[in-house]
C-alpha cells in the first residue's frame, strides 16, 4: 500500500517541490547532505558509476590496474621432490604406521643432505569448506613437523604451510583420487 | 541517514537530528512512502529523447535492468501485459486514469537521452491515484554503463520503500578461468551484484582466494599464495595500489574478516613452523596489520571470523578435535567465548548478517554426508536450512542489506555462485562465467 506521511517522507518532496518552485526542475537542487547527487561535471576521483576507476596505459585486466606485486606461475600439481607424500586418512590429521616408516626414511635423507630445507604442504580432498581444510592441511603438515623433528630432524629445516582443498595432487571425486590428494608434499629447497 | 533535510531552494531549510521525524513541511507539498513490496508498481519502458539512438538502446537496457532489481527485491511490478492496451505513455503528462485501469498504484517514468557521452536519465515517480510527484531525479552516467543508472534508480525507489538497495553491491569472488594447463591461477574476480560485468582483480597467476570486501567497498583483502605461503593483502581496486597485511609477515593467515567500520581486521594466524603452528587462532589487528593482538589461545583450530553488525562480537569457527567444527561466538576483545551452532556435528564458515534487525548467522553445514549453507537465528536458537539437494554448497555471504545470501555450488564438478533471500526461496544460479567460480564476498556499493 501507499501511505501518505506526515513526516518521513517530507525531505524527498520537499527537494523537488522546493525545485519546482523554482523552475528548476533537475538542474538546480541542491544535493541532501551524504548523497552526493552525480551529473555532469561532477568531480570525482574515482568513478563507481562504471565501477572501475581510471585505468592506468598500459594495464591489461579490464579496467582495474595491474597490481604492484607481480606473478610468479604456480604449477598445477606439487613440485618435483625427492622425498615421498605422506598420505592420511579422511578427515584426520593422525600419521599412519606406513606414514610414520615413509618419515623414517625421510629422516636419513634429511642427514645426508644437510643444509637442505623442506616446506611441508599440508593437503585435503574436496570434500568440506575452504576454512576447514587450510584447518586441517595446517594440522597434518604440523603432524609431520613434530614427527620428523622428534626423530632428531633440525625444526630450523622445515617450514610448514597448508593448502587446504586449493590445489589438489589429481582432478576427480572419488575415494581413489581422494586418497591421493590427502597428503603432506615435501617442496624442498637450498 | 542525512540529518539535514534540504528545502533551501525557497529558503525554508529545516532540520531534524538523525532519524528523528521531520517536522510538517509547507502545505501542498505530498509526501509519499512506499510501504511493503505488495504496493503494485508499473516499470512502462524508458522513454529515450526524439531521434536519440544511443538513448533508445540504453533504454532497452534500463528498463529491464531496473525491473529485474525490483523484483530481486520483491516489489509487485504490474504486467506490461495489462498495458500494452493503454494509449503511449506521455512522459510530461501521464493520463493516471489509465494506470489506475490496470491497478497501479506507483508509475515509474523514466526518460533517457545521451548528450556528449553522458546518459542522462530522468526518473519521476507518481501516486497513481492523486498524480502527485513522489520523486524526481536525474541521474547521470559515462554512456556506456546504462546498467548502473538503472540501478541507481532503483535503488532511489527502494529507498521509498524503506529498502536500501544493493543494486549497486558487487559480489567478489575467486575463478579459475584464466587457468591453462599445467600452471594453477586462481585469480579474484570482481562482479556486479546480477552477475553482469565481472572482471578481474588479480593478475599473478597463483592461487589467490577468499575476498572479503572493506566496508566503504573500496578495496578487497584476499589470501593470495604467490610468495608460496598465504598471505594477506588488500587490493585497494579503484587505486590499484596492493599492499600487504604487516601481521601476516611472520606467519600464515588462513581467513580474514574486515570490522564493520573498517579500522580492523579479523584473521586465522598460524606460526611459519615449530611451537604454535598447526593450531590457528584468532588474532585482530589494524585494518593494515599494524597492532595485532590474539584473541583465542586454545589447542583447538579457530579460524574464519566474522564480525557482528555491531563491531562488538565475532563469531569464528573452532575445531576442538578434527572432523567436529563448530560456530562459536566471542565478544572482539576474546572474551566470553561460547558455543552457538546447536544442531548438527560439522559446523563451519560463519557469515553473521550485517543488518542489525536479522541476528543471525548464516554457515555451512554437513548433513547426510554432503555441504549445506544453513542460517542460526541467535534470537530462537533455530536453524534453518537454504540448500538441499544442489551438490555441496558453501561460502554463505549477505547482501549489504542483509535481505539475501549469496554462496557456492557444486554441482557436477562445476563451481557456480547462487543467490537466493534471506529464507532460501528461490534460488537463482548467477552466470557468472566460464570456469570455477567460488567463494564470494558481497561488498557495498563503493563509496566517494
Amino acid at each position: 500500500m501507499i501511505v501518505q506521511e506526515n513526516n518521513r517522507w517530507m525531505s524527498v518532496v520537499a527537494r523537488v517541490a522546493a525545485c519546482v518552485a523554482m523552475a528548476a526542475l533537475f538542474t538546480g537542487c541542491p544535493p541532501k547532505r551524504g548523497n552526493a547527487v552525480s551529473g555532469p561535471g561532477t568531480a570525482r576521483p574515482v568513478d563507481p558509476g562504471t565501477g572501475y576507476g581510471q585505468q592506468p596505459s598500459g594495464s591489461d585486466v579490464g579496467a582495474f590496474p595491474r597490481e604492484g606485486v607481480g606473478g610468479v606461475d604456480m604449477p598445477d600439481g606439487d613440485s618435483p621432490s625427492p622425498l615421498a607424500d605422506v598420505n592420511f586418512e579422511y578427515d584426520s590429521a593422525a600419521l599412519t604406521p606406513a606414514a610414520m616408516e615413509i618419515l623414517q626414511r625421510h629422516a636419513l635423507w634429511f642427514k645426508d643432505h644437510p643444509g637442505v630445507r623442506a616446506n611441508l604442504e599440508g593437503h585435503c580432498d574436496e570434500r568440506g569448506t575452504v576454512e576447514y581444510n587450510l584447518a586441517l592441511g595446517e594440522q597434518r603438515s604440523r603432524a609431520v613437523y613434530d614427527y620428523l623433528t622428534s626423530i632428531g630432524v633440525p625444526g630450523t629445516r622445515l617450514s610448514t604451510v597448508s593448502f587446504g582443498k586449493e590445489r589438489p595432487l589429481v582432478m576427480g571425486s572419488g575415494e581413489a583420487s581422494w586418497a591421493k590428494n590427502r597428503r603432506v608434499h615435501f617442496a624442498i629447497s637450498g | 541517514m542525512a540529518a539535514t533535510l534540504m528545502a533551501s531552494a525557497v529558503g525554508a531549510q529545516t532540520s531534524a537530528p538523525s532519524g528523528a521525524a521531520s517536522p510538517p513541511p509547507a502545505a501542498g507539498i505530498a509526501r509519499y512512502s512506499i510501504e511493503g513490496t505488495a504496493t503494485r508498481v508499473a516499470v512502462p519502458e524508458c522513454v529515450p529523447r526524439a531521434g536519440d539512438e544511443p538513448a533508445r538502446e540504453a533504454c532497452k537496457t534500463i528498463s529491464e535492468v531496473l525491473r529485474k532489481d525490483l523484483l530481486f527485491e520483491e516489489v509487485t511490478i504490474v504486467s506490461d501485459s495489462l498495458y500494452k492496451m493503454l494509449p503511449p505513455l506521455k512522459p510530461d503528462a501521464p493520463n493516471f486514469e489509465d494506470w489506475k485501469s490496470v491497478g497501479a498504484q506507483v508509475l515509474v517514468i523514466t526518460k533517457a537521452d545521451v548528450t556528449a557521452g553522458v546518459l542522462n536519465l530522468e526518473l519521476r515517480l507518481h501516486h497513481v491515484a492523486s498524480g502527485d510527484s513522489m520523486l524526481a531525479r536525474r541521474l547521470s552516467n559515462k554512456a556506456d554503463n546504462p546498467r548502473y543508472l538503472a540501478h541507481q534508480a532503483a535503488d532511489e525507489i527502494l529507498a521509498l520503500a524503506n529498502i536500501r538497495g544493493v543494486a549497486r553491491s558487487k559480489i567478489a569472488f575467486v575463478s579459475d578461468r584464466d587457468q591453462v594447463k599445467g600452471k594453477v591461477a586462481k585469480e579474484i574476480y570482481v562482479m556486479d551484484y546480477d552477475g553482469a560485468n565481472p572482471r578481474r582483480v588479480t593478475v599473478n597467476r597463483s592461487i589467490n582466494m577468499l575476498p572479503s570486501w572493506s566496508p566503504d567497498g573500496k578495496a578487497i583483502a584476499y589470501i593470495s599464495y604467490r610468495t608460496g605461503m598465504p598471505e594477506l593483502f588488500t587490493a585497494w581496486i579503484y587505486e590499484g595500489r596492493n599492499t600487504m597485511f604487516a601481521a601476516g609477515k611472520s606467519g600464515k593467515v588462513y581467513a580474514h574478516s574486515f570490522s564493520p567500520d573498517g579500522k580492523r581486521m579479523a584473521y586465522a594466524f598460524s606460526p611459519a613452523a615449530g611451537k604454535g603452528s598447526g593450531d590457528m587462532d584468532i588474532w585482530v589487528a589494524n585494518a593494515d596489520g599494524t597492532q595485532p593482538q590474539r584473541l583465542t589461545e586454545t589447542a583447538a583450530s579457530d579460524t574464519a571470523p566474522t564480525w557482528s553488525p555491531t563491531g562488538r562480537e565475532i563469531a569464528f569457527t573452532r575445531s576442538l578435535t578434527i572432523a567436529a567444527p563448530q560456530i562459536y561466538v566471542m565478544d572482539s576483545e576474546g572474551l566470553n567465548q561460547r558455543r552457538v551452532s546447536t544442531i548438527g556435528t560439522w559446523n563451519d564458515g560463519p557469515a553473521w548478517n550485517p543488518a542489525k534487525e536479522f541476528t543471525e548467522i548464516a554457515y555451512t553445514s554437513r548433513l547426510d554426508g554432503g555441504f549445506e549453507v544453513a542460517v542460526l537465528d541467535l534470537a530462537t536458537g533455530q536453524t534453518r536450512q537454504i540448500t538441499q539437494g544442489r551438490g555441496n554448497c558453501e561460502a554463505p555471504t549477505w547482501s549489504p542489506n542483509g535481505r539475501h545470501l549469496a554462496f557456492c555450488c557444486e554441482n557436477r564438478g562445476k563451481w557456480q555462485i547462487a543467490v537466493t533471500d534471506r529464507m532460501g526461496r528461490d534460488i537463482q544460479i548467477l552466470p557468472t562465467g566460464p570456469g570455477d567460480n567460488k567463494y564470494p564476498d558481497w561488498g557495498p556499493a563503493a563509496t566517494q
